[in-house]
């Protein structure tokens, strides 16, 4: 049974087919994986935040920072770094002594990095000796819907070693992709949350992955 | 005896055990193996003051030295090991635990063998002791299918039932337990006995039980507590069965809030099932098995997006649609008309201009340009080459032929370009570390950025609402400074990761690094060590002059160091801090040193002879703190070259070494 499953996988993913074996894929369930359908294969990926870290590589006056700046809040009882935001794109910048700054809330890679450097830009005209350095995506938050509702029940009982479902706590199935190392929130209306991403290719890998374990799980 | 037991001195399998004398002896060599032998019975012998079992009880779970034949003797510490107290505690805890949630013992040995797993994948640590305690607790009552939620258990101990869900998940992960998932069914009876319905308690619970069964069945319970689901149909079947349960009355038994139970029941009422009159409820299965009711409101939110799209965006995109069309058509018929105008000739003048025309169009103009351009450029060549004196008595047709295929060739198309190595160069520096600042818009930029006036007062501001922060601060500043004047040390920092010492030529480097990396203790003098370690570099030959050098520094110093020497086997924790210097022993020792020294090191010690009796003196007085220490220094002054050895082997053979030297040492 299991070898069968393999052959399919190399059939489907040729690409994948030299690397190891995902387990993900080796754990597939024993019933026979419907064909996804074509209107189905494509699911619109909505990326929902985005969050790049980089440094200025220099050592910022945070009270002047907030002193300066309309659009920013400084409380250091709360929160050591001031937090900067802004319109176009929005998004907010945790900005912090040591010169890492940190933005968040962008929808794109895009707006990461224009919003990033607009953030920097800010910086350099309040008069740092601003560099831009160390620019990366730390993490991508994106949803899709499936539009087909899925048993949770059983999915967590199958990849129990991926997966944990406990509705006392979280109404989502919480599962943790090992690769791409990815943790999706799977709930019961086919709404699934990917988190943890590092580029938008992991989310299509990871979507790749699990559509067919989701689809043999699928409530007819 | 068919133990299988081996005499730990001779490998002999003859090994007689008397349970009456409580040993075990070896026929064949004779050595009293063990002398406190574990039996399972009860003995009693009478006393003084009446009878006393003999021995004393040894608790299942202790796993002490018994099986070490030989070492017994060895053993230090008689107490229990901090892994039984752990588990003893963590018993006794459960136990409560488990009363408290009027569990049966079965359940705490259980959680308790939960608990024991969890601690020998040392999961214990860095988590508070109730968690683990409550988590195994959990873990045993959904294995077993109590009707227990996270919640009771959270309750009882007191603590957030997130974290200790968190706790019980990571437990359940990392101990591979495959949990079913909750079953709402389970807990029905247990809210339907606090619901007071007397005697028809039972038959309100199947009616509720089967409320339930349906629920799931329409797939209402995924993703929801069970609670609620309970609560909605404990109301119902309540109901149906004449008693007047207000929405109140059940979400105080089930603990959830009204518009939690509301929905349930909404939900319930959408369903085909829930349609249906109480008889017909009772006696027809519906055989469709229902959408997540969540799944089905996303899709008529869905379907309304879709209409309002109809209604208003459709419209719109239709008009910019149209928009498009009729631009794109007024640029096409334009086009078409250029065309028209510049082709002459082979272009019929009714014909229709499609795009494959276009295309062959500029094909042929592309030609003719690539035609114009060699043609051109092998004229100039051919102009160059013959003002050039050099080439002229070449063929001229072998010339032209070279001029004629002067495109580029496979190895230039292949050949690394310029701008390409830039490239690589580019990739291979870290990142770009200037600021880009081209698209951005620095108008809009420079609305972020505040005049002075109102930096000023937003720091005024600012200021004012942090007052007591900037206080908080000043204070602090001051007292550290103040702390820095009065000259206390300042706060200690983390030290930095140890440094990987790499492999050593010789065995006095190795110590001298040993030394340098980690103190043994304060109470060493590391100056001599260093002074002896160079001379043990001595008698390898690396520097002969370096034990002359250092004598009359040792002699002041050894004064002052204590020396206290051991009789019984060095401990191995001892010999593996081990420092191969030699320092002056009782007098007892000495004939055994000076003989395994060699003899450039002799003069030194007949000098040390006097000293011997002071620090013989010192030695009582600081017996005590200095223990760790005192158990190292021996060993290598008994005899400097085994220890060298030692040291060397240390890595390779750990605890046949150690101990084997702990033998010979007894045997002076």
């Amino acid at each position: 049974m299991q070898f069968i499953f393999k052959i399919e996988d190399k059939d489907l993913v040729p690409a994948a087919a030299s690397h190891v074996i995902n387990p993900h894929s080796s754990l597939q369930p024993q019933q026979p994986a419907v064909l996804v359908e074509p209107k189905d294969a494509q699911h619109e990926i909505k990326l929902q935040n985005i969050v790049a870290t980089f440094s200025v590589n220099c050592e910022l006056d945070l009270k002047t920072i907030n002193s300066r700046t309309r659009n920013s809040e400084y409380s250091p009882k709360r929160f050591r770094g001031v937090i900067m935001r802004m319109h176009s794109p929005r998004c907010t910048a945790l900005i912090f002594r040591t010169g890492k700054i940190i933005c968040t809330g962008a929808r794109n890679e895009m707006d990461a990095d224009i919003g990033s450097r607009k953030f920097a830009r800010i910086l350099q005209k309040l008069g740092f000796p601003v560099k831009f350095m160390e620019y990366k995506l730390q993490n991508i938050v994106a949803t899709v819907d499936l539009r087909f509702p899925i048993r949770l029940e059983n999915l967590n009982q199958v990849h129990g070693q991926f997966s944990s479902y406990e509705p006392e706590m979280f109404p989502g199935l919480i599962y943790r992709m090992v690769k791409p190392r990815i943790v999706l929130l799977i709930f019961v209306n086919g709404k699934v949350v990917f988190t943890g991403a590092k580029s938008r290719k992991d989310i299509m890998d990871c979507l790749d992955a699990i559509s067919p374990i989701l689809l043999s799980f699928r409530k007819t | 005896m068919s133990t299988g037991l081996k005499c730990r001195n001779c490998g002999s399998n003859e090994i007689e055990e008397d349970n009456a004398r409580g040993d075990r002896v070896c026929m064949n060599c004779g050595s009293v193996l063990e002398d406190s032998l574990i039996v399972s019975e009860v003995q009693f012998e009478e006393v003084g003051h009446g009878a006393a079992a003999i021995g004393q009880f040894v608790s299942a779970e202790s796993s002490g030295g018994a099986t070490n034949y030989g070492y017994g003797k060895f053993q230090v510490g008689s107490g229990t090991e901090s892994r039984e107290v752990t588990i003893k505690k963590a018993k006794k805890d459960i136990t409560l635990l488990c009363q408290q949630l009027q569990l049966s013992q079965h359940y705490a040995d259980t959680a308790l063998n939960f608990f024991k797993m969890a601690l020998s994948r040392h999961l214990t640590r860095g988590r508070k002791s109730t968690h683990i305690y409550a988590a195994c607790v959990y873990m045993t009552c959904r294995t077993e299918g109590t009707s227990h939620l996270l919640i009771d258990i959270s309750d009882v101990q007191q603590i957030c039932s997130y974290e200790l869900g968190r706790t019980y998940l990571k437990l359940s992960h990392a101990l591979c337990i495959n949990i079913p998932s909750v079953d709402p069914c389970l807990y029905i009876m247990r809210f339907a006995n606090r619901l007071q319905l007397g005697a028809k308690t039972h038959e309100v619970s199947m009616t509720a039980l089967r409320i339930v069964q349906r629920m799931k069945k329409d797939c209402m319970h995924s993703g929801r507590r069970p609670t609620g689901l309970c609560g909605a149909a404990l109301l119902i079947a309540a109901r149906m069965h004449d008693f007047s349960r207000t929405m109140v009355d059940v979400i105080g038994v089930v603990k959830i809030h009204e518009s939690t139970l509301r929905k349930r029941l909404s939900e319930f009422a959408e369903t085909p099932s829930g349609g249906l009159t109480l008889e017909e409820f009772m006696t027809v299965d519906l055989e469709r098995e229902q959408d997540p009711p969540s799944f089905r409101a996303a899709r008529k939110k869905d379907r309304e997006r879709i209409k309002d799209m109809g209604e208003h965006e459709l419209t719109e995109l239709q008009k910019e649609i149209d928009a498009h069309l009729e631009k794109d058509l007024g640029k096409y018929s334009s086009s078409v008309f250029r065309q028209l105008t510049k082709i002459k000739g082979d272009t019929s003048f009714g014909s229709e201009p499609g795009t494959p025309k276009s295309v062959c169009e500029n094909d042929i103009e592309m030609e003719d340009s690539r035609q114009f351009i060699d043609q051109s450029n092998a004229a100039i060549i051919k102009d160059l080459i013959e003002h050039n004196e050099d080439v002229k008595k070449t063929e001229p047709g072998s010339l032209m032929a070279g001029i004629e295929g002067l495109r580029p060739d496979i190895e230039a198309i292949c050949r690394v370009t310029q701008s390409e190595l830039e490239d690589v160069e580019r990739a291979k520096q870290p990142m770009e570390t200037e600021l880009v600042i081209d698209d951005l818009n620095d108008d809009e930029l420079d609305q972020y950025v505040l005049t002075e006036e109102e930096a000023v007062t937003k720091l005024e501001m600012w200021k004012n609402m942090n007052a007591e922060y900037l206080q908080e601060q000043k204070e602090r500043d001051e007292r550290l400074a103040k702390e820095r004047e009065e000259g206390k040390p300042e706060r200690k920092k983390r030290k930095p990761r140890k440094k990987i010492i790499g492999p050593s030529s010789t065995a006095g480097e190795a110590i001298e690094k040993m030394l340098q990396e980690k103190k043994i203790s304060s109470k060493i003098n590391y100056d001599i060590l260093k002074t002896l370690t160079d001379s043990i570099a001595g008698l390898t030959g690396k520097s002969p002059a370096a034990s002359v050098d250092t004598k009359p520094t040792t002699l002041e110093e050894l004064q002052q160091q204590p020396v206290i020497v051991e009789e019984g086997p060095i401990a191995p924790k001892g010999s593996r801090s081990k420092p191969a210097y030699d320092l002056p022993g009782p007098s007892r020792k000495r004939p055994k040193l000076e003989a395994g020294l060699p003899i450039s090191q002799a003069p030194e010690l007949e000098v040390e002879q006097p000293d011997t009796k002071p620090t013989l003196e010192q030695e009582s007085m600081i017996d005590d703190d200095d223990a760790e220490v005192d158990e190292a220094e021996p060993e290598p002054e008994a005899e400097p070259e085994a220890s060298l050895q030692d040291m060397l082997y240390k890595g390779a053979d750990d605890d046949d070494d150690e101990f084997g030297y702990g033998f010979e040492e007894e045997d002076y």
